[in-house]
């Protein structure tokens, strides 16, 4: 094994999200790569299968699955938000779960080999996994980094319990807060309490909630036309209100793909409800949402706003459905108050006091204005013992887990539970599980 | 998952004095364990005789993590009784790291001391109050 700056080590770690990928060196605070998990590519028809595939800055090696004819991937933070002609967008995990691995090796072999400048092949790895995962899911990570990325040694590690940990505890019940997924973990005396374990994909309806709100006409504006910044070519200021003044960019009026127009307008939401977005400590009151005062913000088409009580709107999803929305839908995902007593309800009672008395709230997700706040509110009302421990570090919070691996795979008594690739070509598949078993009860 | 920190013979020694008591000697009321300074080991910190539950909590330092037993009396039904509790010390203020390799480790140190009764996560002083360890203590039988 190579030796790296005189770290003893030099393990690295993985951790696959929905929205990004994020990979780094163990020992440190944050992960030096941080790419999306979406990736573009465009397929030419045709054309000679042999070769010369033209590298783009950011482009992968590995073509993703679905090629007879020629494909071009493109990833890292140069792949999917630069416009290209014919470029479609696609993503390999849905609900924190990998679905299409074949892509999975060209995002890994990006964040290491053109963000961290390093060879994957010379660090033991240890990736993360969420607590839903199934054993053929884990076991086909393994392989990927034994047999494609020839790694030295490998572990997996739950989410929820590392997380767990990096707060210092033992048992705890995690709530996670994603970009697509809102997951509630019991995790006791180190392992999951898999009975207990609820998850549902409240963000996406948030977002979807806000797209909403955005593209529909609120009570003095008309609905916003989400135009991403790429296909506008010039555009003048205007007063707060009034209608954007901006020309499309004629070149690109043919080749943007729908979805790579959805993704962009996926983002623009998703900066439009962190820029202004909220939610009120107390439940909906039109009255404190007015009183809140409003936020000013600018889209690419040079449209501006003053968002006033609307912004709050956003943040409400996360704890109730409106009527008319749950009555038009059956089966919106959960908000967090029932997936928490969903949770709870499934766990004993004396289990119950120990977990409600550490609330560990993590996730980018739950870095939304306002949300600890009301999450405490909300928990109180049921639960007078609640006590939440929600790092104020932002960067602990968006990659807690990863930060936990960190932490762990840099611990020189942990080398000694690393699967190394010897162990993995003597025993196979079986020792994953054997080595980090499936952490529930 | 664990840390894979282990477990120095001194603790086991420790935990075994205060449970059964050396010749000649007062037992122990409680212990605290801690991390060596390389994250290698789990060591006895302090162990004392003192009974005043003050000087246990002033032992819990107010960013570190650390365990403890501690040997609990209370009156039950007009008799004595005394049962051992295990504290898991983490304060918020702690470096995550120092929370990680405690929570990481935990396991391996609990496994080790049998007879324990209760067991109790601390993050602030009251969660870890006399009241708190009592009422633990004196629920059940």
């Amino acid at each position: 094994m190579v030796n790296y700056g005189g770290d003893e080590v030099a393990a690295t770690v993985i951790d696959i999200g929905t929205a990004t990928l994020r990979a780094g060196y163990a020992g440190d605070d944050t992960p030096k790569a941080v790419i999306p998990t979406y990736y573009g590519y465009t397929t030419t028809e045709g054309s000679n299968g042999d070769g010369d595939v033209t590298m783009g800055e950011a482009e992968g090696e590995n073509a993703p699955p679905k090629s007879a004819s020629k494909v071009n991937m493109f990833v890292g933070n140069y792949g999917p938000s630069v416009w290209r002609h014919g470029m479609e967008i696609t993503h390999p995990v849905k609900n924190s779960m990998i679905e299409d691995f074949a892509a999975i090796p060209a995002l890994i072999t990006h964040a290491f080999r053109d963000v961290m400048r390093c060879e994957i092949s010379d660090h033991p790895v240890l990736v993360t996994e969420p607590a839903w995962n199934t054993t053929a899911n884990r076991e086909r990570m393994a392989e990927i980094m034994f047999e494609e990325f020839n790694v030295p040694a490998f572990y997996i590690a739950n989410t929820g319990v590392l997380n767990a940990f990096a707060a210092g505890k033992g048992s705890a019940l995690v709530i996670d807060i994603g970009r697509s997924t809102a997951s509630v973990t019991p995790v006791v005396d180190g392992f999951v309490l898999r009975k207990g374990l609820t998850h549902s994909g409240l963000p996406q309806l948030v977002e979807a909630n806000a797209q909403h709100i955005l593209t529909n006409p609120g009570a003095n504006r008309p609905g916003i036309q989400l135009l991403p910044h790429q296909l506008i070519s010039s555009k003048q200021a205007v007063e707060p209100g009034a209608a954007p003044r901006f020309t499309l960019r004629e070149d690109r009026a043919t080749g943007t793909t729908d979805t790579w127009r959805n993704w962009y307008e996926s983002r623009e939401v998703e900066d439009w409800v962190q820029s202004v977005g909220g939610v009120l400590d107390q439940g909906w009151n039109e009255q404190a949402a007015v009183t809140r005062g409003a936020r000013h913000y600018e889209f690419p088409t040079g449209y501006n706003y003053y968002f006033g009580p609307e912004r709050f709107n956003i943040g409400e999803q996360f704890f109730t459905h409106s009527a008319s929305l749950a009555s038009k839908n059956q089966n919106l995902p959960l908000p967090l108050p029932t997936l928490i007593s969903t949770s709870l309800a499934a766990c004993d009672q004396d289990l119950r006091q120990v977990l409600v008395g550490n609330v560990v709230l993590t996730g980018g997700g739950s870095l939304f204005s306002g949300l600890s706040d009301r999450l405490a509110n909300e928990l109180q009302r049921n639960f007078p013992h609640v006590k939440i421990h929600a790092p104020g570090n932002p960067s602990e919070r968006r990659f807690g887990a990863w930060l936990g691996g960190s932490i762990l795979a840099s611990l020189g008594s942990f080398q000694q539970l690393w699967v190394s690739k010897e162990e993995w070509q003597e025993h196979g598949k079986a020792i994953i599980s054997q080595r980090s078993p499936s952490p529930a009860l | 998952m664990s840390s894979g920190v282990a477990v120095n013979a001194g603790c086991l020694e420790a935990f075994q004095e205060l449970k059964l008591g050396t010749k000649g000697a007062e037992r122990y009321k409680y212990i605290i364990f801690g991390l060596n300074s390389t994250f290698t080991e789990i060591e006895v910190v302090t162990k004392e005789t003192q009974t005043s539950y003050e000087s246990f909590l002033k032992d819990l330092p107010e960013d570190e993590c650390r365990w403890a037993v501690y040997d609990v009396d209370f009156t039950k039904d007009g008799g004595k009784r005394n049962k051992l509790a295990f504290i898991s010390w983490t304060p918020d203020n702690a470096p995550v790291k120092r929370k990680m390799v405690h929570a990481s480790s935990t396991d391996a140190l609990r496994r080790s001391l049998v007879g324990i009764a209760v067991e109790i996560q601390g993050t602030d002083y009251s969660e870890v109050a006399h009241e708190t360890i009592l009422e633990k203590a004196s629920r059940g039988h």
